[in-house]
């Protein structure tokens, strides 16, 4: 099964095992691709489309974070159109829900603000839509403010799958998606909740934060999960 | 009964066939949704009823849909012995009459549609009887003409609830021949080498799916039907399902035991409940015969089969989310790998097909894989089922060979526009498809060239659009829909979309600059590759598609703010007001004449048309064409108002008083100067504007005097040059200088010109006639119809006689046959297409006709004739016969073998006329191929910075107010240019008057104006259209509907009030 294969790059020859990812082969050989809503420890959702690479011979672009290396492979991680459309889905992002950041518990610490400065997002060309949704701060611990919200269900991944509590999911579709816990309950009176945090810890953004954290103070680690998951051996 | 082998198989074909053919007759009625919702159910009711009360010994059943859906509700009649009839447009008060013939052994004719004598039903066939040679048979009528009828082999033929005749037409013997075959790889042998691919509109071989998932090792394997049609527009899939349930569940079966499949499920929408309906009963009555379940036909194979509805939403017709839907979690894809065909439905191998690609199944093992693939193309195997749905005169469900062209389903299957308006162009594939020009449409469909095109096949549906349909609407509307039915799940889709609405909303409603659509332009592609699923990946292609071949629209609501097709609301005033080339707003001086202020509707009228009379006789009114008055009874006659507005001013002192209006509304003089060559509409349109903005123009004319055409080739009797000089007092009036016997290029130099004044406009016209390439063209007796009437409009006096032959079909070919009539001629015209493609006005053409003009249709000229004296005697014609479709939708005339020659004294050729482009090169301006001027398309303006050009110079020979309209736009362009400002609102002042919708249309019956007598025609060049009276024309005003009101609120007693701006 693991057999051992080489490919290709960004024209570096890697040798890697055959049921590694493109994403999981590039980062072990410090190849940067930009992700979102992958999360080590969590199955792919492949939502994001940040980690799009070309493949020599594929007339589409891959989810890294989904497909398989294979032998021979010809990856490129970095291309103008990728990185063109990259900024589009980053912009379009930001402009999506209300990402200001001088007021954000996560400045300095968020994944989105990390990748729009490494993407060279520096205007955002689309109208901001400034939604006004009710942040949700009856849990005891925790504070969910959706206008933080990137629809990564990372959380909804770490609950189902590491903590087994299904707290999270996605209500409605489209622009109307939105992240509820239990039957869009208050989250405080979920009777699911568990009240580990780890959600807090997928989060990659301001949207779920520790409550008593004020701008740029919430700090955050989600490395544990991993390794949570492959003890449980789930996830993969 | 449980079938357990061939024999019982057998048996059961013949009670079948007894159902079918033997045993007295049968009537059929057509009972998809589709029939039932024309009132098939009530049609049915009735003929029961009616056989009821007669005693009757016939047999009624329900059977599907025969996909003619314009002539629903169909049924079919049987009479042992004779052709099974297809009665069409059947309602509830036909069932006596159906009963009676019936009862006496006829075919109820008046009702019938087409007769079939045999039917092929590729898995089996069967001959009905002869007779009734009179009823055309069915693939003479031009709908099914060229249909091949693979999957709807038995739809509208058999009742589809009755798993007994389904078996009389040959079902359930495929899957008895794939049993027999040695081994299930040669099943999948056949499938492959049916090429075969998804007919859900990815288009993928579908023996590849089949042999991978065959190939997959697991305890579990599972099949899906894909029947969760979601497309606007499409819908073979429902009535495949309703028509012939059993051929979805043999190709399953079939496929099952191929691949070893053990279960099958079919995903089909909630919305269809009928198909649900039909769909259990057919599994239920295959249950009972042992053809689902355990032991099949008494092998060891055991197919379980489940129906599960859908709950509508159109992204679960992707398939992983359709998997997600099956398992019970929310419909949203997930990424692949892995894909179904390794790890699908519960995590085992899986093979998903479209409902079509599955009722294929049947007839390829039937009549095996390769004969199946000699239909098509090479690469586009088989047939293809279409929908056939918008602006097409027989809409319906159309099955035709893949490869065929599209123009010949739309012109000749759907036999073009009910209407009459232009097509403009087809959507295939529905909110993933794309918009398929009409220039386009020699296309053959097939999955390659489609999407070459930018569009797919995707499921089928093919929506016909015409020149009412706004392009940028129809790309608006699609992206609405992909935008609301996208899950939401990756970003591309959910914001991508979500901005690309925003943008399409902005230049609907005229808020758009030029940079939207370049924004448009950039998130099309990313959205089209970063998507995560085929919603998201085809979304962008209605716009992508309409941004390619329809561009000038979305400029048009950018730039201009209008909306041609008048879809777009906030971007014209009323369809008329819209379709009018000089934007003449017409609601307003119809109303302003119904509030008796006939000198501001005098005013309105000139300042939005400075040749009102003379327009009001001659224009090809367009407007009509548009009008809504249309739908309720026939459209208002604006231009005999306007006419009769202008008229009444010329007739009293009311002109004093609107040429002092029109004095008032000048622009103070901003001392530019403005040169127009050419007196034609399109120059003294130039030069009343460019007047009316504050320019001081002076106009060149070649002749004596001015008008163009307009004094030269319009006869008098249509045109009286009375009028004429009184519009053109008008433009003196106001300031308009006039300089005569100016001709361009010989005496008078463009480059002196244009260093004297600001501007230059040309509009010198196209009075080159066009060669007909035959021989004895030369001849003396032969005329070029435009040099014909400048002649006679100069002369008045015959100088043609005898027996005259008319060659063409046009404006001019009319004229000239009415103006020879009028010297005395006896005339024919003789045009080499039928008389419904003339473009001629319709009324012209029944003038010349009631005023004796013979008419030769299908008749090309091929020489003249001539005697040793040089003198004509004839003209010899060459027999046409109309061939293949061309781009605007007529038949092409093709020449026969076959040759006559009319006698005749003197020949008018009137076939066209094009520019003289040598002075226009001596000056150093561009030219086209077609020996027109090239111009800039939104300003006029030629390659020489100040010289601008419109009229026919630019278009070719065109109409009256399509001429003036180009004079306008560069009036209103060379006004922005030389002061940079935007003056022509201000020109063209705002009136203001009652804006209440009547609560009923008013007006009684449209007028039309009194006429001469023929008797007091001939020999007369006296006007014949007299015009109204002010009763009539005031009775006219008032049939108007107001669609320019787009608002209006009821007071608190109910009454309508103006809405407060």
């Amino acid at each position: 099964m693991n057999e051992q294969l080489r490919l290709t790059i960004d024209d570096r020859e890697i040798t890697a095992q055959a049921n590694q990812t493109i994403l999981e082969v590039a980062r072990e050989n410090e190849i940067p691709i930009p992700t979102l809503c992958f999360l080590e420890g969590l199955s792919g959702a492949g939502s994001c489309r940040l980690c799009l690479v070309e493949v020599r011979g594929v007339p589409r672009f891959l989810s890294s974070c989904v497909t398989r290396v294979s032998e021979g492979m010809n990856v490129t991680t970095d291309s103008p159109k990728l990185a063109s459309y990259r900024r589009m889905i980053l912009e379009l992002l930001l402009a999506e829900r209300n990402h200001i950041c001088a007021f954000c518990v996560s400045s300095g610490n968020c994944e989105l603000q990390d990748l729009a400065q490494e993407l060279g997002v520096t205007h955002v060309n689309y109208p901001y839509r400034f939604p006004s949704y009710d942040v949700d701060a009856s849990h005891e611990r925790f504070v969910y403010d959706p206008n933080r919200c990137v629809m990564c269900t990372r959380c909804a991944r770490a609950c189902g799958e590491v903590e087994g509590a299904h707290t999270w999911d996605v209500m409605g579709r489209g622009v109307h998606s939105f992240m509820i816990t239990d039957l869009n309950q208050a989250w405080g009176d979920s009777s699911t909740c568990t009240s580990c945090g780890k959600c807090v810890q997928a989060c990659p953004t301001g949207a779920l934060a520790e409550k008593g954290r004020s701008t740029g103070e919430m700090k955050r680690s989600a490395g544990f999960l991993s390794k949570l998951s492959s003890m449980r051996n789930c996830g993969r | 009964m449980k079938i357990r082998d061939f024999d019982a198989l057998n048996d059961i074909r013949e009670t079948g066939l007894n159902k079918l053919l033997r045993g007295g007759p049968r009537i059929g009625v057509g009972m998809g949704t589709c029939g039932i919702g024309n009132g098939a159910q009530d049609v049915y009711e009735a003929i029961k009823t009616a056989m009821d009360t007669k005693g009757v010994e016939a047999r009624i059943v329900p059977v599907g849909c025969f996909g003619y859906c314009a002539a629903e509700p169909l049924v079919n009649v049987y009479i042992p012995g004779g052709p099974l009839v297809i009665l069409a447009h059947v309602i509830p008060d036909d069932a006596p009459y159906i009963v009676e013939e019936i009862v006496a052994g006829r075919i109820p004719v008046r009702k019938a549609l087409c007769r079939i004598d045999a039917w092929d039903h590729l898995t089996g066939h069967v001959t009905y009887g002869h007779g009734f040679q009179e009823i055309p048979h069915w693939d003479e009528i031009p709908f099914f003409r060229g249909q091949k009828k693979i999957v709807l082999r038995n739809c509208g033929l058999i009742n589809p609830e009755d798993i007994e005749e389904y078996i009389a037409v040959g079902g359930y013997f495929a899957l008895c021949n794939a049993f027999q075959k040695p081994s299930r790889d040669e099943v999948i042998d056949e499938v492959q080498k049916s090429k075969l691919r998804g007919r859900g509109g990815a288009g993928y071989p579908a023996g590849m799916k089949w042999a991978l998932l065959q190939k997959a090792v697991a305890d579990r394997k599972y099949i899906i039907c894909n029947a969760d049609e979601g497309d606007p527009g499409a819908y073979m899939n429902r009535n495949e399902i309703e028509s012939d349930p059993h051929m979805l569940l043999e190709g399953m079966l079939i496929g099952a035991y191929a691949t070893g499949a053990a279960e099958g499920i079919v995903y089909l929408r909630a919305e269809y409940p009928l198909a649900v309906e039909r769909l259990e009963k057919a599994a239920a009555a295959a249950r009972e015969a042992g053809l689902l379940g355990s032991d099949i036909l008494g092998t060891p194979f055991a197919f379980d089969f489940r129906l599960v509805e859908g709950a509508g939403a159109f992204v679960c017709g992707e398939e992983t989310a359709m998997i997600a839907s099956l398992e019970g979690r929310a419909g949203r894809p997930r990424p692949r790998p892995p894909f179904p065909a390794e790890s699908g439905l519960w995590g085992k191998p899986t093979n998903i097909n479209n409902v079509e690609t599955w009722c294929n199944i049947p007839v390829i093992i039937a009549c095996g894989g390769s004969s199946f693939a000699e239909i098509g193309t090479s690469n586009s195997t088989g047939t293809k089922v279409f929908s056939l749905v918008g602006k097409i005169k027989n809409t319906g469900l159309v099955e035709m060979p893949l490869g065929s062209a599209l123009k010949d389903i739309v012109y000749g299957i759907g036999e073009g526009s009910p209407t009459g308006k232009r097509i403009k162009a087809v959507q295939t594939g529905g909110p993933s498809g794309g918009c398929i020009p009409a220039m386009h449409f020699d296309t053959p469909v097939d999955y390659e060239s489609l999407g070459t095109l930018g569009a797919i096949m995707g499921s089928g549906g093919m929506v016909v659009m015409d020149e009412d349909n706004c392009m940028v609407d129809v790309a608006r509307y699609f992206l609405e829909f992909t935008h609301s039915e996208s899950c939401g799940k990756c970003v591309p889709c959910r914001m991508g979309l979500d901005e690309s609405v925003r943008l399409l909303e902005k230049i609907c409603n005229g808020d758009a600059e030029a940079s939207d659509v370049e924004k448009l332009e950039e998130l099309m592609p990313m959205i089209r590759s970063m998507s995560l699923c085929g919603l998201g990946q085809t979304a962008p292609n209605p716009v992508v598609t309409t941004l390619r071949y329809f561009r000038d629209e979305y400029e048009e609501h950018i730039r201009t703010r209008r909306c041609r097709a008048g879809v777009c609301e906030k971007l014209y005033m009323s369809p008329c007001e819209n379709s009018c080339p000089l934007n003449m707003r017409i609601p307003a001086y119809l109303q302003l004449l119904k509030e008796d202020r006939i000198e501001e509707a005098a005013e309105i009228v000139w300042l939005d048309n400075p040749l009102p009379a003379s327009t009001g006789r001659i224009c090809q009114h367009p407007c009509e064409n548009r009008c809504r008055r249309a739908d309720e009874d026939a459209p208002v006659n604006m231009r005999e108002v306007h006419r009769y507005i202008a008229d009444s001013a010329f007739a009293g002192d009311l002109i004093v008083r609107v040429r002092e209006r029109l004095l008032e509304n000048k622009i103070p003089p901003t001392g530019r100067r403005a040169a127009v060559v050419g007196s034609g509409p399109a120059g003294l349109t130039a030069a009343f504007y460019l007047t009316m903005l504050g320019h001081d123009v002076t106009v060149f004319e070649e002749r004596e005097e001015a008008g163009g055409m307009l004094r030269y080739a319009l006869p008098e009797y249509r045109l009286p040059k009375r009028i004429l000089n009184e519009e053109i007092g008008v433009l003196e009036h106001i300031g308009v200088r006039f300089m005569y016997r100016q001709s361009l290029g010989a005496g008078l130099a463009l480059d002196s010109l244009t260093g004297e004044y600001d501007a230059v406009f040309l509009a010198t016209g196209t009075w080159n006639e066009t060669q007909g390439g035959i021989t004895g063209e030369n001849a003396p007796d032969v005329w070029h119809a435009i040099a014909f009437l400048e002649q006679v409009a100069r002369s008045h006096r015959p100088v043609i006689g005898g027996n005259v032959v008319v060659i063409g079909g046009g404006n001019a070919a009319i004229d000239s046959a009415r103006t020879a009539m009028r010297v005395g001629a006896k005339v024919t015209v003789a045009y080499r297409r039928e008389r419904s493609d003339m473009p001629a006005i319709t009324e012209e053409i029944e003038a010349a006709e009631m005023e004796g003009a013979e008419f030769v249709f299908l008749a090309s000229p091929q020489r003249v004739v001539i005697n040793e004296k040089g003198r004509v005697t004839g003209i010899e014609l060459r027999r046409t016969r109309l061939g293949d479709f061309d781009a605007s939708g007529r038949r092409t005339p093709v020449s026969t073998a076959e040759f006559f020659t009319l006698p005749c004294d003197a020949v008018i050729m009137a076939v066209g006329e094009k520019p003289d482009p040598d002075p226009l090169r001596q000056a150093g301006i561009h030219v086209r191929d077609n020996q027109t001027a090239a111009v800039h398309p939104n300003t006029g303006e030629t390659n020489l910075r100040g010289v601008y050009a419109g009229g026919d110079l630019v278009s070719g020979a065109s109409n009256v107010s399509s001429a003036m309209a180009t004079g306008k736009a560069a009036a209103h362009a060379i006004d922005r240019s030389l002061t940079g400002k935007d003056n022509m609102d201000l020109v063209l002042k705002t009136f203001s008057f009652r804006n209440i919708v009547p609560a009923e249309p008013e007006g009684g019956d449209r007028n039309v104006s009194p006429v001469l007598g023929v008797g007091e025609r001939r020999d007369s060049f006296d006007e014949v259209v007299l015009g109204f009276d002010a009763e009539t024309a005031l009775q006219e005003s008032r049939r108007c509907l107001r669609c320019d009101v787009k608002e209006q609120c009821a007071d608190r007693e109910g009454a309508l009030k103006e809405p407060v701006s």
